[in-house]
């Protein structure tokens, strides 16, 4: 049995998040995306009414733009694909950038069934314990303060009609 | 009526207690997103979108544009005492104002770029007065075609003057135009990438995706980074500038307000190119040129008198054409048309009151914004020391609240989120959003009257190369490349744009 001191310190692993990802990799990537989003569009418009050259229908815009977007996504993706690596890179997954995505994605599932003021101060109540790293009494606190004068400005003063949930 | 008639009730509008208000929320909220870096005119702008559809038009549109000329006052402050620049127009403050605030100049410095902005920012308002109501006028006679080619002139300006590479502002300009087309076609009512979605037949909401593009991808964006900001406190009675500065500002404020005022036409990234060309136009003219970069007083005064003056020429091409030639006022072509009010030639004539209403609220804003900004300093300057952490629930509370409002619809907050996280994204690897918003918002007039055009002129193509068209074609050609060649002949390239835009 070997004695504590002797063990070896674990090499520190780089840590999981932020990633950073090649800006070439990554701009080829999205030049890809970009020219699916333009196909997509070129497809689906391909099944509209698309009139003639001189009296366009609905789908002629569509297509003429979304076949414009694919091409320059394909130019992006070539110039890319022609430029040195430089080795630049660009960093995703920030700890604090993730939570406010999540967070703010998770809005919508809730604002329904929870009610706007309790959704929007649970997400309030969240962001502040995860990214401003106050503690709960505070955040709870802060929160509950927050929704009430919202309520007071936007229902009260604007007379906006928001969702109020199970209650 | 006349002119001046309709100016006196403008002012009574814009005098009225809502009016005052409103204008003084829009200026402060200006101010304070100006000083917050990171937080621009058009974050701001978009934030409080969806609090004006509760207004009456002028009122909204007093507030939106205070936010917009308020974030030119508030951006000197933090370039001068931070030499962190608010936004993209006060780069160059950055310059010769930080280095005054060292040298324990910090008051003067903001005296000065408050009293060039109110004088820049009054000297355009007159512009937008006398020149906005004859071109609308002319404007009125011209057909859809016409409008056509305007609309595609401005959009190719856009991609060859904005920051960042061409090609990439040209698929976000197409992007724009694309995401445009989604919902109801306004002349077949054919449904379009709807996906059976009732949600997206209204087309995907502007509101919900110029806050997530612009207002959301730019609060991730600053969650990045996390370092503490420290100020230098300039003392309320160090604000009082000496005669001499005065003297040596008084000729780059008048220049600069030229300048400013001249390059407001360009759409993109004027206020940002104007801010370049006067301080090397001041530089040029200086007697003493070394000076500048080691806290000149002309360094300060012409760059923030110019970003000013952009604002009120700026407005002419939505007031007077219906097209928007830079973001913010892509933001304020949105509000008027949600509340049914159509900017362009016909604005004079259908609603006086919302032009003349802006135009008086524009002078009494430009006095708040001179009050606000000088005693108050002291107050901005510690907004910077709010954590950031504090104001982004804040800030996405609002918005959250203000997207669902406009259509009462679920669909339109997760638009605004992914749109947040595609806008991230895409600003990451230095897409620009600002074409895509201006092209969004002109997509579907394009489109419509495109095709109005064709069927006008029984399918001839010729249509867009009529007389009136190479008229209005040419005129605005030259007068862009009149503008343009100035610029460079001052030195201004637009890598200079690029470095401002990143900054």
């Amino acid at each position: 049995m070997s004695d504590s001191s002797d063990v070896e310190p674990r090499p520190s692993r780089p840590a999981f998040l932020p990633r950073s990802i090649g800006a070439r990799r990554g701009g080829l990537v999205l030049a890809g995306a970009l020219a699916a989003v333009g196909l997509l569009f070129v497809w689906q418009a391909a099944g509209l009414d698309l009139g003639g050259i001189g009296l366009p229908g609905a789908g002629f815009f569509p297509l003429l733009t979304g076949g414009a977007l694919a091409a320059f996504a394909i130019a992006i993706g070539i110039q890319l694909l022609r430029e040195r690596d430089d080795g630049r890179v660009i960093a995703f997954g920030h700890r604090d950038v993730l939570i406010v995505f999540a967070a703010m994605l998770g809005v919508p599932l809730l604002f329904e069934p929870l009610g706007a003021y309790g959704t929007l101060g649970l997400f309030g109540a969240v962001l502040l314990v995860l990214i401003a790293r106050t503690s709960f009494v505070r955040a709870g606190i802060a929160a509950a303060v927050a929704m009430v004068m919202c309520w007071g400005f936007f229902q009260q003063l604007l007379g906006l009609q928001l969702p109020t949930g199970p209650w | 009526m006349t002119g001046f008639e309709q100016l006196v009730d403008g002012f009574a509008v814009a005098l009225s207690w809502k009016g005052l208000l409103y204008c003084f929320i829009g200026c402060l909220w200006g101010t304070i997103v100006g000083v917050l870096p990171g937080l621009g005119p058009l974050a701001g702008m978009t934030l409080l979108l969806p609090l004006t559809f509760g207004l009456e038009p002028t009122i909204g549109i007093i507030m939106l544009t205070g936010i917009f000329y308020g974030a030119m006052y508030g951006g000197s402050t933090t370039s001068i005492l931070v030499r962190i620049p608010g936004e993209a127009a006060s780069v160059v403050t950055c310059i010769d104002g930080y280095e005054m605030a060292r040298q324990g100049r910090a008051g003067p410095a903001l005296m000065i770029a408050a009293i060039g902005s109110f004088i820049g920012g009054t000297f355009s308002i007159l512009g937008l007065m006398f020149i906005a109501p004859p071109l609308a006028k002319v404007m009125v006679a011209i057909g859809p075609s016409v409008e056509v080619v305007l609309m595609l002139l401005a959009l190719s300006v856009i991609a060859v003057v904005s920051a960042g590479s061409r090609t990439k502002t040209a698929a976000m300009l197409v992007l724009g135009l694309v995401l445009g087309t989604v919902g109801l076609d306004n002349l077949t009512g054919t449904a379009r990438f709807t996906f059976g979605n009732p949600d997206l037949a209204g087309g995907l909401s502007f509101t919900a995706l110029a806050i997530g593009l612009f207002g959301i991808s730019e609060i991730l964006i600053n969650l990045e980074q996390t370092e503490t900001i420290k100020a230098i406190q300039p003392k309320l009675r160090e604000l009082i500038p000496r005669w001499k500065d005065l003297r040596e500002s008084s000729g780059a404020v008048g220049r600069a307000s030229v300048i400013g005022f001249i390059f407001g036409i360009i759409p993109g990234v004027s206020h940002v190119v104007s801010t370049f060309v006067s301080y090397a136009a001041e530089k040029r003219i200086s007697k003493h040129p070394e000076q500048f970069g080691r806290g000149a007083i002309a360094g300060v005064a012409g760059p923030e008198t110019a970003n000013n003056a952009v604002t009120g020429t700026a407005m002419i091409p939505l007031l007077a054409l219906g097209i928007p030639s830079i973001p913010a006022t892509a933001i304020l072509l949105s509000a008027l048309t949600i509340h049914g009010v159509q900017p362009g030639p016909l604005l004079l004539k259908d609603h006086p009151e919302v032009f003349w209403g802006l135009v008086a609220s524009m002078y009494i804003g430009n006095v708040m914004l001179l009050i606000l900004n000088l005693p108050l300093v002291g107050i901005f300057v510690n907004l910077l020391r709010i954590p950031y952490a504090w104001l982004v629930p804040i800030i996405l509370i609002v918005s959250i609240i203000g997207v669902y409002s406009v259509n009462s619809s679920v669909a339109d907050i997760w638009i605004m989120a992914l749109s947040g996280g595609a806008g991230y994204v895409l600003r990451k690897f230095g897409y620009e959003m600002a074409p895509l918003l201006l092209a969004l918002v002109l997509g579907d007039r394009l489109e419509d009257n495109f095709r109005l055009a064709l069927t006008m002129s029984g399918g001839s193509y010729a249509t867009f190369a009529d007389h009136a068209s190479i008229i209005v074609v040419a005129s605005v050609a030259g007068l862009l490349l009149s503008v343009q060649a100035l610029a460079w002949a001052f030195g201004y390239r637009k890598s200079f744009a690029d470095q401002a835009e990143g900054a």
